[in-house]
């Protein structure tokens, strides 16, 4: 079963004198299973609210279609069954938290009984129980963003999606945020994630997308994504070999520390026959690792090289 | 059903919060008191022995009726105007930034949305015309002893002036997601093309030689939404009580409003946010 299904999803914004065009999306397949916590990565403007906004029928897409919890998008009614924290929000400055939760319990159809308690529930959640009763106008930015998440989780949703839920909230306030996402993925709810903070994502996501320019460039698990598989860290046990001179052309090999060689090559087999090489000259090898990047390296290595392709085209 | 009914609700806390309640209200209050007052300081018995010698009950009937009808009018025609000024932005708010993509990310269809919005504004002004309208008749009636509640009913019709001007209004804030262009539209409506309209109908179309150019106007005086007879003498016909002759301006009405809410929310379903 599905959480969310595109298919050739595309945008088009066309502005409103129709002259300037900017695709948001370009053909964005997408298959998320239900249970997960999904990360969307992208730079500024790669067209990730977008795609948010339009699951949830806020902008109509130009092509394809998409369904969420095996539903066609345009059905209002699975709604009930979905929570929401967009980039910005803002609630009516005139309620307290309180209210601002009642109104959207009341919209997602929960009766006044209920409520009560599930407000209380939420705002103890998110650790903001003792501004319940002020009103939204004097909440700081992390307090707003407590209160989106508490305001996304008022229904009990099974699929959420969370646009930069971190967005100026403090560290601990993110590892608190962080701690929410984990249990709820616990109760095996779906989480959808957008967000520009890698290192964040990279620690609770169980798959991550990566969207450049309205195109999905790379898609898989963070350990997939992060492992570079032609990349390998060989530590010697001797000070007194420089394992640069190994060089050739099939295999790159820089210094990386002490003992510690970078290698780069094409193949399993041509580290192979490099380690047969060494051992035949009597090297004494200590360790051989795969080179692991960080998200955030993988992350800009692979935007530069969109970017160096473009340029090439 | 429920949806539209809570969003209802909270636009009328919303014009509640946004003081817009309280301001109608306190120039309502303050009217009535001034009204109250006014009417208790005169000797109304001397001035009535005066223009009803007989004591008819019929002319009292009128008079009273009549006063009713001249202290509602222009304050129903300013109210009109207060209305529109403060039910404007109601709709361009709800789609601000922010504020939209959270009510269509609930389980709440957009149609709904609208509707619960128009009708909330709509309620909240007739809360206000009510009181007002039920003020003056409670200090005139306690005045003669004359009861009539059917005076009562022009509470309903000036609303319905109302609702046919924020149809109009809602039209322009789905379109624009401001709230200037719709207000200088009803008010252009309802202070100079519709009266401009029922001059013409009334008095101009007689002296018009060319078919065309009346065809034309006849056309257009059934297309403008027509407050000026709904403000005007339906408003006088319905106070003193009189039969209302022609129901032709409340039909083309409530056709104008059914057409133009229609547009409004085919518009709305299909905009980007
Ligand atoms: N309403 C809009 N009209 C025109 N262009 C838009 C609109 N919304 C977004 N865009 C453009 O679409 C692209 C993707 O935007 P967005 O989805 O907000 O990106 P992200 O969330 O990844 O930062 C950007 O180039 C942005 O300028
Ligand atoms: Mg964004």
């Amino acid at each position: 079963m599905s959480a969310i299904s595109t298919s050739s999803l595309s945008k088009t914004y066309v502005s409103s004198f129709g002259k300037k065009k900017v695709q948001a999306l370009i053909d964005l397949n997408l298959n998320i299973e239900r249970g997960t916590i999904f990360g969307l990565l992208g730079p500024n403007g790669a067209g990730k609210t977008t795609l948010i906004k339009i699951l949830l029928q806020i902008i109509f897409p130009t092509l394809g279609n998409a369904t969420i919890l095996d539903t066609d998008i345009s059905s209002y009614k699975i709604k009930s069954r979905i929570g929401y924290l967009p980039e910005n929000h803002k609630y009516a400055s005139y309620l307290t938290g309180g209210e601002v939760l009642r109104f959207f319990g009341r919209l997602s159809s929960i009766n006044n009984k209920d409520l009560d308690k599930k407000i209380d529930e939420l705002f103890e959640l998110v650790g903001l129980l003792k501004w319940k009763k002020t009103k939204v106008k004097t909440y700081s930015k992390g307090m707003m963003q407590r209160l989106g998440l508490a305001q996304a989780l008022i229904n009990d949703p099974d699929l959420i999606f969370l646009d930069e839920p971190t967005d100026g909230v403090d560290p601990i306030g993110r590892k608190e945020i962080r701690d929410i996402l984990l249990h709820l993925k616990s109760r095996s709810k779906t989480i959808f994630l957008n967000s520009h903070l890698l290192s964040e994502v990279e620690m609770i996501t169980d798959r991550v997308g990566i969207l450049n320019k309205g195109k999905l460039i790379r898609e898989g698990t963070v350990q997939e994504l992060t492992v570079n598989k032609e990349e390998y860290r060989i530590r010697l046990d001797d000070d007194k070999v420089n394992l640069e001179r190994y060089s050739d052309k099939n295999i790159s090999i820089h210094s990386s520390g002490e003992n510690e060689f970078n290698v780069k090559v094409d193949d399993i087999r041509t580290l192979n026959m490099l380690i047969d090489k060494l051992r035949n000259d009597g090297v004494l090898i200590k360790e051989i690792m795969v080179q692991k990047n960080t998200l955030e390296e993988m992350f800009i290595s692979l935007i530069n090289k969109e970017e160096n392709s473009e340029k090439a085209v | 059903m429920k949806n539209v009914w809570v969003i209802i609700l909270f636009t009328l806390r919303e014009a509640v919060a946004r003081k817009v309640f309280i301001f109608f209200m306190g120039i309502t209050l303050l009217v009535l008191l001034i009204m109250a007052l006014v009417f208790g300081l005169t000797d109304t018995q001397s001035i009535m022995a005066l223009m009803n010698p007989t004591g008819e009950e019929t002319i009292l009937v009128d008079i009273i009726r009549n006063l009713e009808f001249l202290i509602v009018n222009p304050l129903a025609n300013l109210g009109l105007l207060l209305a529109i000024f403060s039910s404007a932005s109601f709709i361009p708010v709800m789609l601000e930034q922010g504020n939209i993509d959270l009510l269509l990310s609930k389980p709440v269809s957009r149609t709904q949305l609208l509707i619960g919005k128009y009708l909330g504004v709509l309620l909240f002004v007739f809360i206000n015309i009510f009181v007002f309208v039920f003020g003056v008749w409670f200090i005139i009636s306690v005045k003669f002893g004359y009861w009539d509640a059917s005076f009562l009913l022009i509470s309903v019709l000036i609303t319905f002036a109302f609702a046919l001007l924020y149809a109009l209004i809602v039209l322009f804030n789905v379109t624009t997601k401001s709230s200037i262009p719709g207000m200088m539209a009803a008010y252009l409506i309802f202070l100079i093309v519709s009266p401009l309209m029922l001059f013409y109908k009334e008095q101009l179309h007689l002296h018009i030689e060319s078919g065309v150019i009346k065809l034309l106007l006849d056309g257009l005086y059934y297309v403008v939404p027509q407050t000026a007879e709904l403000m005007g003498r339906m408003l006088y016909q319905t106070a003193s009580g009189n039969i209302i002759e022609n129901f032709q301006p409340v039909i083309t009405s409530i056709l104008f409003i059914i057409l133009t809410l229609s547009f409004s929310i085919f518009l709305f379903r299909k905009k980007d946010f």
